[in-house]
């Protein structure tokens, strides 16, 4: 199990930092989702899926836990953005993704969740109705709302 | 209504768009939009720019860190605390049963002094050729950059 969840690791710390707006706090989330997957490994079900989206929902869980107990703040398209520890010839990709980045603090954390989960996670509607805890049948509404929304703050980062 | 971008419509296929290009939708459903795409210029240009939005998110690099970084996340403190005090005690245990034969062995009267001689002389060798691996090992670990990488 613990093989799996490292291959996890980046996918979880994408979503957490969608949720809680930045990278740090983010780590965070993933590195408290990862000790309480591991001390509690029979909490997960093979039978009732996979292990990637009850993962993502213990990651999900514990970044709301962490929003709870932190002030409001606003969310900076920086922040969204994880710094890393990009060499050198990964720098024009980040600047190319930094409208798309800006693009996305502008939705609601709600929207950027599920496009994060389709588009960057490549989750089933299924799943993605298992991690954000929601009925199956209003997932492509959902994210198809998302979506739009995204294509146009988009299209205004990218004039 | 004539907006493609909002739920279902009359004219437009809506959400089920997004169903479409993930494919999530069932074969009827597909057919359904296939005949509403060819004959939907607005629809079809729509779906392009869907595919290109969901491309774009993932080529995006949205989590940059190395799953070394997520692996020794994993190693928290508290492993490596119970790690420590087990090795401890093993050691140290060790370390008192060695003392202790070694004492009785040097207090034995039944052994005789140049048979106490080559027998410590064995031991010490081995354990200077142990010391000697050890050392080359840890001196190699710690500069083996590879050392991490899994097969």
């Amino acid at each position: 199990m613990q093989r799996e969840l490292v291959h996890l690791g980046n996918g979880a710390h994408a979503l957490a930092i969608q949720i809680l707006g930045n990278s740090e706090d983010a780590a965070d989330a993933v590195h408290d989702a990862f000790a309480t997957a591991l001390a509690r490994p029979e909490s997960y079900d093979s039978r009732r899926g996979a292990l990637k989206p009850w993962f993502l929902r213990v990651v999900r869980n514990r970044c709301i836990d962490l929003l709870r107990k932190r002030r409001p703040t606003g969310i900076d398209a920086d922040l969204l953005a994880d710094p890393g520890t990009a060499p050198d010839e990964q720098l024009e990709n980040r600047q190319r993704d930094l409208s798309l980045k800006k693009a996305l603090a502008a939705i609601s954390p709600e929207k950027r969740q599920i496009v994060v989960l389709r588009d960057y996670l490549d989750l089933s509607y299924a799943e993605i109705a298992m991690v954000l805890d929601v009925a199956p049948g209003t997932v492509m509404s959902r994210l198809h709302r998302a979506r739009m929304d995204l294509k146009k703050e988009l299209e205004g980062c990218d004039e | 209504m004539n907006e493609p971008n909002g739920s279902t419509t009359d004219t437009h296929v809506g959400e089920r768009l997004s169903g479409y290009l993930d494919g999530e939708l069932t074969q009827q459903e597909v057919q359904g939009v296939d005949l509403h795409l060819s004959d939907c210029q607005e629809c079809t240009g729509l779906l392009d720019e869907l595919q290109d939005l969901r491309r774009r998110m993932g080529q995006s690099g949205l989590s940059q860190k190395y799953e070394d970084e997520w692996r020794e996340s994993m190693d928290d403190t508290g492993v490596q605390m119970t790690r420590g005090v087990g090795w401890l005690l093993v050691i140290g245990v060790m370390l008192i049963v060695a003392a202790v034969v070694i004492f009785q062995f040097i207090m034995d009267p039944g052994i005789g002094g140049f048979m106490k001689f080559l027998i410590s002389a064995f031991y010490l060798g081995l354990a200077a050729l142990f010391v000697s691996v050890l050392r080359q090992r840890l001196i190699e670990r710690k500069t083996d950059k590879y050392k991490d990488v899994e097969i």
